[in-house]
Formats: structure tokens, sequence, C-alpha cells
């Protein structure tokens, strides 16, 4: 039975469904030695630990600083991208985009120079906003790096919202502001959503791109992917294995939610 | 003064254009669009809402230039084949969304009632949009359009998506809804047989181009050119005119000749429509009858279209589309092969606009 049951299959699907389970695998077990390596009381103990707290609560403070920003930004650039023509549009396209496949440290090095520069670095220090290793630097990092993923959300979202609701709803005395306020926005609630999630994962796990532009120093601009980081380097792998386990748990959830909206990326 | 006149539009959105469109219609005007897909039918509906701002030409609503204004300015209302309903709504709130902007709060509800119970729909209010069929969310989105009162009614193939008793159903719901308000409307469709008893005026698109507009008589049974011949189900038949008499001029075409109340100069070469609903069969040749023109002809074909057939005949080399009733089909045992009469009123024989050349 077996045997038939295999021809059946065919070469080609065993091939293929054997990569899949076996690359899942691999991953099930890094992220379980992630959980058991370390003992409870090791983390419970990490957890209490004055930098380990630090870093907790800056995490949290930025990030939502963060996903609020890129959620006011994204929900028009999202909707522009996809109701709007204009010249240049392909091109501001791809430069929104353009951090989904820019590595980190390039975007932190990116921003580094311009927010360092004396014209732009100059005038925002002037009104007090100094982002280069600051804690405002850690915001602004944060929302370059999450933005592209939220636009991108957002974008999709609006277009399969059918236009011809918003036509409807002008047709029959509302203005655009009026439409996107009663239209458009209930109808992407959960891309919406989706997209506040996406970007808050990505804010708490951004690494590179903060290290450049806000510094990794100890207990100041300490993050939680900071903080593993430092104490990989010092050796102290219980403080890196309990901000491992705190950044998983984080996209977890972000993952498990975004799925439940049904919203493509 | 005309009550909605376009002149001269152009509009290019790339996949879909209009080409130099001028029409005019007058308050309480049924106008229906007809043309294939991507003749540019929806972007004039469009156009004249104002979502796309035209390229060049104007607009112009009870004399006075819209060309500019906002679409939410106009007061014109429109209705998709899709519905376009709003799914977070329920069906009171997608009917009274218009009229909270221009209404007192507290005549709301009384309106919509009264909106819902004319349109049969009344014990749905409650309900989300996606828990209804299509005619009733189509009812639910005519409400929404109706209730505001608007200058002008455009509708988008409203009633392609539903089944034939409920095309029937809604669409009378629509007459009664449009005379009450001596509405004007405007409305696309592909299904020329929805339109027979609700228009008074015909525009026949392609290609972005207006290819003939006018009374919908005159457009089904003296249509310019092939295309839009075709397209409204007319034969046209090129004769030369051989003699004109004093109530009637004759017309010779290949084998035989035909009669028509239409003045036309002898010698010269003519177009005529034929509709296929006027013209009549019988299998005995019938004496002693007022019809002009009884032919021979040989029945070809039967093509059963649900209620009715096409048959199509044959008068030497020159074939004919007769619309009959099934009933009749059967009543006269007509078989494909046999010999059948045609009757054709001289009246009904119309001599058309030159046909050009380049018109396939």
């Amino acid at each position: 039975m077996g045997v038939s049951a295999l021809r059946k299959i065919g070469l080609f699907q065993i091939t293929f469904l054997f990569l899949t389970v076996f690359i899942t695998l691999v991953l099930l077990l890094a992220i379980a030695s992630l959980i058991t390596v370390p003992s409870w009381e090791d983390i419970r103990q990490n957890i209490w630990n004055p930098e380990m707290r630090f870093s907790l609560r800056l995490s949290l403070i930025t990030g939502f600083i963060s996903t609020v920003m890129v959620m006011i930004f994204a929900l028009p650039i999202g909707y522009t991208l996809s109701r709007f023509n204009f010249w240049g549009k392909g091109l501001v396209k791809t430069i929104i985009d353009l951090p989904v496949a820019f590595p980190e440290l390039v975007l932190g090095l990116c921003l580094l120079l311009v927010f360092g520069s004396d014209v732009l670095g100059g005038a925002l220090k002037a009104v007090g906003l100094n982002f280069v290793f600051t804690k405002k630097g850690i915001v602004v990092a944060q929302f370059f790096t999450a933005l592209p993923y939220a636009g991108r959300i957002l974008k999709s979202t609006f277009d399969y919202i059918n236009p011809r609701m918003e036509f409807v709803s002008r047709s029959l005395g509302y203005s655009m502001f009026e439409t996107f306020l009663h239209i458009s926005l209930p109808l992407a609630k959960n891309g919406i959503l989706a997209a506040t999630v996406i970007s808050f994962a990505r804010c708490i796990g951004t690494f590179g791109t903060v290290l450049i532009l806000a510094g990794g120093s100890y207990m100041h601009t300490e993050v939680l992917p900071i903080t593993l980081y430092l104490n990989i380097s010092y050796g102290n792998m219980g403080m890196a294995l309990t901000s491992g386990i705190v950044l998983m748990v984080v996209s977890f959830v972000a993952i498990f939610v975004f799925e439940r909206t049904e919203v493509s990326l | 003064m005309s009550f909605l006149r376009i002149e001269n539009l152009h509009i290019n959105l790339g996949e879909f254009y209009l080409n130099d469109i001028s029409l005019s219609i007058d308050r309480g005007d049924y106008l229906v669009i007809i043309g294939p897909t991507g003749a540019g039918k929806t972007i004039l509906l469009e156009s004249i809402i104002g979502f796309w701002p035209p390229d060049r030409g104007q607009i112009y609503l009870e004399g006075k230039d819209i060309t500019n204004d906002l679409p939410e300015k106009r007061r014109i209302g429109i209705v998709y084949q899709d519905y376009a309903l709003l799914p977070h709504f329920t069906v009171f709130k997608n009917i009274a969304y218009g009229l909270k902007k221009i209404e007192k709060p507290g005549r709301i509800r009384e309106k919509v009632e009264e909106m819902a119970v004319s349109l049969h729909i009344d014990h749905l209010l409650h309900r989300k949009p996606t828990t209804l069929s299509g005619g009733e969310q189509q009812r639910v989105a005519l409400g929404r359009s109706l209730i505001v009162e608007p200058k002008l009614l455009l509708m988008d193939e409203p009633f392609s998506a539903l089944d034939p008793m409920t095309r029937r159903e809604t669409r009378q719901l629509l007459q009664q809804a449009v005379k009450k308000k001596n509405t004007t409307v405007i409305h696309i469709s592909h299904d020329l047989d929805e339109t027979w008893s609700l228009a008074n005026k015909a525009a026949v698109f392609k290609d972005g181009k207006l290819l003939q507009f006018g009374a919908l008589n005159e457009v089904f049974t003296r249509p310019e050119s092939r295309f839009v011949a075709d397209f409204v189900g007319a034969t046209i038949l090129t004769g030369n005119v051989v003699d004109n008499g004093q109530d009637t001029c004759t017309i010779a075409f290949d084998g035989f000749s035909l009669k028509s109340t239409d003045e036309a100069q002898p010698g010269t070469q003519v177009n005529v429509a034929l509709r296929p609903e006027n013209i009549i069969v019988s299998k005995k040749n019938p004496e002693e009858i007022s019809v002009q023109n009884v032919l021979k002809s040989k029945l070809e074909e039967i093509v059963n279209e649900g209620k009715t057939s096409f048959l199509f005949l044959k008068l030497h080399h020159t074939k004919l589309k007769v619309l009959v009733t099934n009933n009749a089909v059967e009543q006269l045992k007509i078989k494909e092969g046999d010999n059948l009469y045609v009757l054709i009123k001289s009246a009904n024989v119309r001599i058309v606009k030159e046909i050009l050349a380049q018109d396939k």
C-alpha cells in the first residue's frame, strides 16, 4: 500500500515536500533551542535585571512612537500609490520600497550622513531635534526601516477596495476627505491592523539601522536587539537569550495577528 | 435650452478614451447608451459625474458649465452593475448615506422607509448588503441614488448581473421611480430588450466615438452604419431605386424588389434597414392583403432564443432575419427547408443614410 501511494504522489512532489518540511524543521529546532537552552529561573532573573528592564522599556516606548509615526505616514502614502496617478510615481514607489531590500546597516549609514550633516542635521538641531546617537534617533531608524512594509500592505489593501464605492460616496455629496474617512478607512481596517502589527514587530526588531544612527550605547540607546548584541559580545549568554526570546514572542504575535487579517504583503 | 449638453469631449485614460463626443438631452429624457466592451461608455458616465477631468471639451447641466465642478457639487447619481454598496453599513445606512448631507436628521428615517417601501426592500433595512440577493442589492443601490433626488441619474449596466425575472421586476420599479420624479436618466446597456420599454433616446458608441445618436426609434429603424445596424439587430440591404411613385418608391435588389414609403431619387443606390420584428412570414401566399411587399423565400435556419426564435431566410442570394415567437414556430409547424412568404409593410422598409465604405 505504501509503495503504491508513493507512486501516486510522484518523485517531484516528494522532493519538493521534503525540502519544505526539512527547512521548517531546521527553523523549528533553532527556535526551540532558544527556549530550551536557558533555564526558566535564568530568564526570570534576567528579565528583572536593570539593563533588561531599561532595554525592554525603551524598546516598547520607541516601538510604539515609531509605529504611530509609520501609520501616520503610511496611510496617505499607501492611498496615494493606490489611487492617484502622477508624474514620477514609479520612482516614488521604488524609493519608498528600497529599504525592504537595503541592508539595515547601509540605511543607518545613509540616515547618519543626512541627519549628521550641517544642512538638514543642523537645521533640525536648531529646533531641538538631534537624531544622531540619541533616543530620538532610535525612532527615526525604526521609522524608516518599518515604513516600506506598512506602505506596501496599505497600498495593496486600498487596491482591493472597489474605487466605485468612493465614486458613489462623492456623487452623494461627500468630499474626497470625507469619503476617505467614511468609506476607505473603515473598509481598510484589516489592512491597517496588519500594517500596524508588522510595523511594530519591525520597529522592535530593527538592529543595524539603530546601531549606526543611534549608536549602541549601554543603558542609553539600548533597545532589545542591542542588548542581545552587547551581551553576546560580553559573553553573557543568559541576557542575550532572554532578549532573543522577548523579540521572538513579539514577532510570533505579530505574524499570528497578520495571518488572521488575510492581507497580502 | 437642453438639460445636459456635452460639447467636443475628449478624454484619454490610456486603455479607455473618448474622442470628440457631443450630444445633448432634455429634462425627463431617458437615454440608452449601447456599444461593445471598451467603447468608452463607462468613461462617459464617469466624466459626466466628474471623476475624470476631460482633456478638452465642456459639459453643461441646466445651462451651467460644470466641467470643472467637483463631483460632490453636481448632484448626479450613479448606479453600477456591481452595486458598489458599502459593506460595513446596513441597508438603512446605505440608503440614508447621501440623505444625511441634505436632510434634517429627524426626517431621515421616514424618507428612507418611504423609499424602501416603494422599492419593496423595507423588510431588509437592518441587513448587511452582503447577505442580500443581486436583485435586492440593486434595489438598495437604486434607492440610495434616488433618495437624494439627483438632477441626473447615470446607470452602468444596472441589470446585467440579474436573472431575467428579477430583471423585469427591477426594471418596473425603476420605471415607476423615474416617472414619478421625471428624473433624467442615462443608462448603459448591452441588452437591447431591456431598453425598449424604458428609453426614448439612444446613442451607439464604438472605440471611443459616438457613431449615432437620436430618438430610440430612429436609431433602431434607421441605423446610419452597418456596425450600428448589426448592433441593434437590423438587416441592411443595398439596392437601386428604379421608380419613385406617388406614395412609395421601388427599390430593386438581387432578384427581387421592395416598396418603401421613404422618398428616393430614381437611379441612385440606397441602403434600406429592415427590423427582424417588423417582418411577417406566412406558409401560404396571402392574397388580397394590404402589405405591399410579399416575397417568396426559403427557410435556412431556426435559432431558438428562449421565448422567441430567429428565422434565417434566403431570398435568391440575400439573407434576411425574422423574429417570431416560439408559439408561432409551433403553430405553423415550420421547419428548416420550408418555403415561406415574407410580408413587409412598405413603411417598414426604411431608407438609411449612406453607409460609409470603411465601416465594416
